[in-house]
């Protein structure tokens, strides 16, 4: 489903220092698979994720997103990619304060330019429903727990109906009870929902539990 | 559709919670729309009062005056220099002309007035007893002089209310009384009926002092006079009158010597003096306007670098360029739109109590410039802010801490 080849991330520094972020990468992600991309802080991990989810662009290399090379697209056509292919999870939840979070859940229809397959309010409904938010309908992220918060942003990542889940660190600002059942919530998306889901974590005890485990360091695959 | 609702919605949602800003930014457009559209009111108010002014004298009049009063539709900056000065025989030759109906000479004069003790300064209007007809006065106490006293060249005047109020304690007092004109006894027979009115070009009928022009010889030896009044007939066009007029004229004056003006005329040129002076003072307003704008301009710059962390979110959730350009641009204008409309219903009420003493009012045009350029000052004060937070790389704003 998303094949990268030969990508290389570099970054120039502010004394005329090139840093490579990523060099080098080939990997393929299957359709279906569940994912961990693992690596200390400065690896890599976060620009490779960012790479994947088309919020940056690499300095060189092919990614192709079903088998489409991706890198001759648009602004607004990356755009509407992000928009219907992927759904972000952050370590931050990054919800919108001032929005409710039913407001927050529906962020990613009012930017959608074509028609949808369900209705967006009812996806919401059933969201919420399914991820014990009843009754926060109405009320404002920084009212609620950070599990829950951590839900709504999942919720927000699934209302368009992606064909991938792309997490990043999404258990780091969670306690460890509350970190598990958002695992456990991914993996039930995998499971049901044939969801694909690429999780990046440093924290091996998180890779332990998926499928498959791409271990990045100093901007390279082991 | 939906996408542009919920935009506008957490436009409005954004400034209710930060109400004392949206307030202090959108002051600057209130103030200057305020004083756009006062300004405005103000100009119709006296284009109105000038109108009604004029209307009051009676649409048919044309006044013929020695020198060249207007040039070019506004009035002559080289004054009329014309020595010439109208007498019995044009008043003759103008009569003989077939669309003339009425033919009033007119004498005008300051003078000064007094009953016992008090002295006033006063204007004398002697003329023939149409005069009454032509201006529509009426009387309110005694009665109007008629052609038999101007015959009779009879010691006898009417006055306006106005002068009647300042000479006597009630009008009615003054009737049959005598009255001194520059020493002179004249018994009053009448006293007009309010006209209204007075300054900004118009005549102040209502504080003339009216005499047969013959009796008025006394003050005038040369039997000259200051205008002719000409009624036409109201079948006649008022052009093709005028044409007869000044070719009646003309046999004996040069083209520069006299004028021929109608009522619409000398409206216009004065209409066009206090139009441009309204112009320059609503121009000056504008700028107001422009500063209101800048106002805006540097909040929507606050704005943006305040949610660089949101605009980088919604650009990871699918959001393209255009939306978020949209978003900023439309609260910009919102924002701008807001004070347009404060302005607009705070110009309501005060042209609302202005209007007890003076016409002033707000017309449809006034409301669509006020609201329209409000909108346009939000789009390009807006525009600039919207597109540095559109361009933000998705990346680099949802980094942003």
């Amino acid at each position: 489903m998303i094949s990268l080849s030969h990508v290389n991330k570099k970054y120039v520094l502010d004394d005329d220092v090139i840093f490579s972020a990523l060099k080098d990468i080939n990997v393929t992600i299957e359709q279906g698979e569940f994912t961990s991309i693992i690596g200390p802080s400065g690896s890599g991990k976060s620009t490779l994720m960012h790479i994947i989810g088309l919020l940056d662009q690499p300095t060189s290399g092919q990614i192709r997103i079903n088998n489409k090379d991706v890198s001759k697209l648009n602004d607004d056509q990356l755009s509407s990619l992000r928009n219907e292919f992927v759904g972000f999870v952050f370590q931050q939840f990054n919800l919108i304060n001032k929005l409710s979070v039913m407001e927050n859940i529906l962020i990613p229809t009012i930017y959608t330019r074509s028609k949808l397959s369900h209705d967006p309010l009812e996806k919401a409904r059933y969201l919420i429903k399914r991820f014990g938010l009843e009754g926060k309908e109405n009320s404002f992220p920084n009212r609620i727990s950070g599990g829950q918060q951590q839900r709504v942003a999942i919720a927000r990542a699934l209302i368009m109906n992606p064909k991938l889940i792309l997490a990043d660190e999404p258990t780091g600002n969670l306690d460890t009870k509350t970190g598990t059942e958002i695992l456990k919530l991914l993996h039930e998306l995998h499971e049901h929902e044939k969801i694909t889901v690429i999780i990046v974590t440093h924290d091996p005890n998180i890779a332990a539990q998926t499928k498959r485990k791409i271990e990045i360091r100093d901007g390279e695959i082991q | 559709m939906n996408h542009f609702i919920f935009v506008i919605n957490s436009a409005f949602q954004d400034f209710s919670r930060n109400k004392g800003r949206t307030f202090l930014t959108s002051l600057g457009i209130l103030i200057g729309v305020l004083s756009v559209v006062i300004l405005i009111a103000f100009g119709l108010g006296l284009k109105k009062y000038i109108n009604d002014q004029f209307q009051s004298l009676g649409s048919n009049l044309i006044r013929v005056v020695p020198g060249q009063i207007l040039k070019g539709g506004s009035f002559s900056s080289t004054g009329s220099l014309s020595t010439i000065r109208f007498d019995a025989k044009d008043v003759a030759r103008l009569q003989r002309v077939r669309s003339a109906k009425n033919v009033i000479p007119v004498i005008s004069k300051s003078i000064t007035v007094s009953i016992g003790k008090g002295t006033e300064g006063a204007n004398l209007y002697a003329s023939t007893a149409d005069v009454f007809i032509a201006l529509n006065l009426k009387a309110k106490y005694g009665e109007l002089f008629t052609k038999n006293d101007v015959e009779k060249r009879s010691k006898i005047v009417v006055i306006g209310p106005k002068i009647a109020a300042k000479l006597f304690t009630t009008e009615d007092q003054a009737l049959g009384r005598n009255i001194k004109v520059e020493g002179q006894s004249f018994r009053v027979m009448g006293v007009l009926d309010a006209k209204g009115g007075g300054g900004f070009g118009g005549p102040d009928l209502d504080s003339f002092i009216y005499m047969p022009h013959t009796t008025a010889q006394v003050f005038n030896p040369d039997k000259k006079f200051y205008a002719i009044i000409v009624q036409s007939k109201s079948d006649i066009a008022i052009a093709d009158a005028k044409l007869e007029l000044k070719n009646a004229l003309l046999k004996r004056y040069k083209e520069d010597d006299f004028s021929v003006i109608d009522q619409a005329e000398l409206l216009g040129a004065i209409e066009s003096i206090f139009g441009m002076l309204n112009t320059v003072l609503v121009a000056i307003a504008a700028v107001s306007l422009v500063v209101g704008g800048i106002g805006i301009m540097n909040i929507m710059y606050v704005t943006v670098t305040e949610r660089i962390k949101e605009i980088g979110i919604r650009r990871a959730l699918g959001a393209r360029k255009e939306d978020i350009l949209m978003q900023f641009l439309v609260e910009s204008v919102a924002l701008s739109l807001l004070g347009g409309l404060m302005g607009l219903g705070l110009a309501y009420i005060i042209v609302y109590f202005i209007h007890n003493f003076f016409p002033a009012y707000i017309d449809v045009n006034s409301v669509i410039l006020a609201l329209g350029v409000s909108s346009v000052i939000g789009i390009i004060f807006g525009v600039f802010p919207a597109k540095k937070a559109a361009d933000l790389s998705p990346i680099d704003a949802i980094r942003y801490e």
